[in-house]
């Protein structure tokens, strides 16, 4: 935490740019384009188990999102098909607290250091 | 369960003797035959023993406070949450060793429990049922009421895990009352018996054009999404979000509404915001943030000649106003910091924002400036909501401290 500052003069944390404040792009990783939009790649999993959330949840989302737009064809304010997006919905948090958690540290770090001989916590190698 | 409760709180053992509080106590008295016991790993030990003690417990000490935050995006690894323990110090992790999937976050002071875990239905239930997560057949606010309010009398509690990747209801994991619980999720002020438990409320209400350019920002990327498909997810849920979730705000003791800029026409791209800080009126240990003069109706360009903005700049409004019937105070920014003395500008202006030292909110802000909102009023706003929440517990705790008595009867 950073010291209490005395009035008037606080100092910023170490590695801050003193002339923009908070950088417009905070440039991790890799960046790659889609759309037009800027996008961040995820940090790589380093255990099993944390690759397999990934797949997981991107399978998910992909036939998640076929299967709704297949149900809401026939009747778009029908049930199934709120139901239907709702898991879109989801399945696509799920994947994005993933993704953030994985900018830090390998969300599975705590449990494999305590369980390091399951399957989980098996070092990922591609 | 008495038993267990006392090991988990503040307890001393002595040999009995009068008790210098004499209220709102446990008292347990133990005999045993002087075989020795092992301790289980964690648990509590030493209640073996051949003498008779006496272990005392504060409820005192055990009292948590409660705080419910309404919000649609996901538990716990909310922006609002990180500034929120960050501000009573060290940052909360999910519990070690526990379910790896466990929604739970857990620092030194406080603890953040996600409602999905209240989930009676699991994916494949609400299914069979058609019902969403946003609806309340979905849930179980029974046992949401039974567990807070064990929590917050100082009882651990078994609570269910609900698994987001699995989309089933895992095995519970034990959570221990802390000294803040944050109940967070979609229906945290839906149940009224667990509206009462709570000692204060926030509701995030995010405009549909904000959600709409932030779920864009968060889908995009996904092999399957696209902007139809982000488009039509919102809208299928609305119903659901409009009879459910949205009718909260109106119990709530404060309101982050995120509003598209009006400082930028036609603006449509959700990065420059306007936020309000809406704020119930005569809420016990809750004094409204303001501008200048409290109770009247300030329009506020902080922008000119001694300080320099970068377009499109800073708008600031502040006034009385009245919300679902209620009388609130409303602090709104518009536009975005992005210099360091813009903020501590703006922050030696406002008053009753309850900082222990000139400068706390900048630094608090500075300290997380990668979250997203550090530059406009959503991150001003949280962190001042944390600020307030601080000092709602230490007043909380101050007045327990001083009269048992009264607190035993609140």
């Amino acid at each position: 935490m950073a010291s209490i500052p005395t009035p008037g003069v606080i100092s910023p944390p170490l590695g801050f740019r003193s002339v923009a404040l908070f950088p417009m792009a905070v440039v991790r990783t890799h960046e790659k384009k889609k759309g037009g939009l800027s996008v961040k790649a995820m940090a790589v999993a380093k255990f099993k188990g944390t690759q397999r959330r990934e797949k997981q949840l991107t399978e998910m989302i992909e036939k998640k999102v076929t299967e709704a737009k297949e149900v809401c064809e026939g009747d778009a304010t029908s049930d199934e098909c709120r139901v239907a997006w709702d898991e879109v919905e989801e399945v696509s948090q799920a994947k994005a607290d993933l993704r953030l958690k994985m900018q830090k540290q390998d969300p599975l770090e705590s449990f494999c250091e305590e369980n390091p001989e399951t399957d989980e916590c098996r070092i990922y190698e591609d | 369960m008495a038993i267990c409760t006392s090991l988990y709180s503040t307890c001393s053992i002595s040999t009995p003797s009068k008790t210098h509080l004499g209220f709102h106590q446990k008292q347990v008295v133990f005999y045993s035959s002087g075989v020795k016991k092992t301790s289980k790993k964690g648990g509590g030990g030493g209640c073996g023993s051949s003498r008779p003690y006496v272990i005392t417990c504060t409820a005192s000490d055990s009292q948590t406070v409660v705080i419910g935050l309404a919000a649609d995006s996901g538990c716990g690894k909310s922006t609002f949450m990180r500034r929120l323990t960050s501000v009573f110090g060290g940052a909360a992790e999910p519990p070690r060793g526990g379910n790896p999937d466990s929604n739970t976050l857990i620092s030194d002071t406080t603890t953040v429990i996600c409602l999905d875990d209240y989930h009676s239905l699991d994916r494949t239930g609400r299914k069979e049922k058609g019902v969403t997560a946003l609806d309340p057949r979905a849930n179980n606010f029974d046992l949401m009421y039974e567990q807070v309010k064990a929590i917050k009398e100082g009882i651990p509690v078994e609570k269910p895990i609900y698994n987001h990747v699995s989309g089933l209801l895992d095995p519970p994991e034990l959570i221990k009352p802390p000294k803040i619980l944050v109940i967070e999720g979609l229906h945290p002020m839906y149940d009224s018996r667990v509206r009462d438990l709570l000692d204060f409320s926030i509701y995030l209400d995010i405009s549909n054009e904000v959600k709409f350019a932030w779920k864009i920002q968060r889908d995009m990327a996904e092999r399957g999404h696209s902007l139809e498909s982000i488009k039509a997810s919102i809208e299928a849920r609305k119903p659901d979000f409009d009879a459910y979730i949205d009718p909260q705000k109106q119990y709530a003791d404060a309101v982050i509404e995120v509003l598209p800029t009006q400082l930028i026409p036609g603006d449509n791209e959700g990065k420059v915001l306007r936020v309000r800080l809406i704020m119930k009126e005569g809420v016990e240990l809750f004094s409204p943030v303001y501008l200048f003069d409290e109770g009247s109706t300030i329009s506020w360009i902080p922008c000119g000649r001694k300080l320099t903005c970068s377009y499109p700049g800073i708008k600031f409004f502040y006034g009385p106003d009245a919300y679902f019937g209620h009388e609130v105070s409303v602090l709104e920014m518009d536009g975005q910091f992005d210099r360091l003395d813009e903020l501590i500008y703006v922050e030696s202006h406002l008053s009753n924002i309850s900082t222990k030292f000139y400068g706390e909110v900048t630094q608090q802000m500075l300290k997380h400036s990668d979250f997203p909102g550090s530059n406009n009023g959503t991150g001003l706003f949280q962190t001042i909501v944390g600020l307030k929440i601080r000092d709602l517990y230490e007043q909380i705790v101050d007045s327990r401290a001083k009269t048992p008595v009264e607190a035993a009867k609140a």
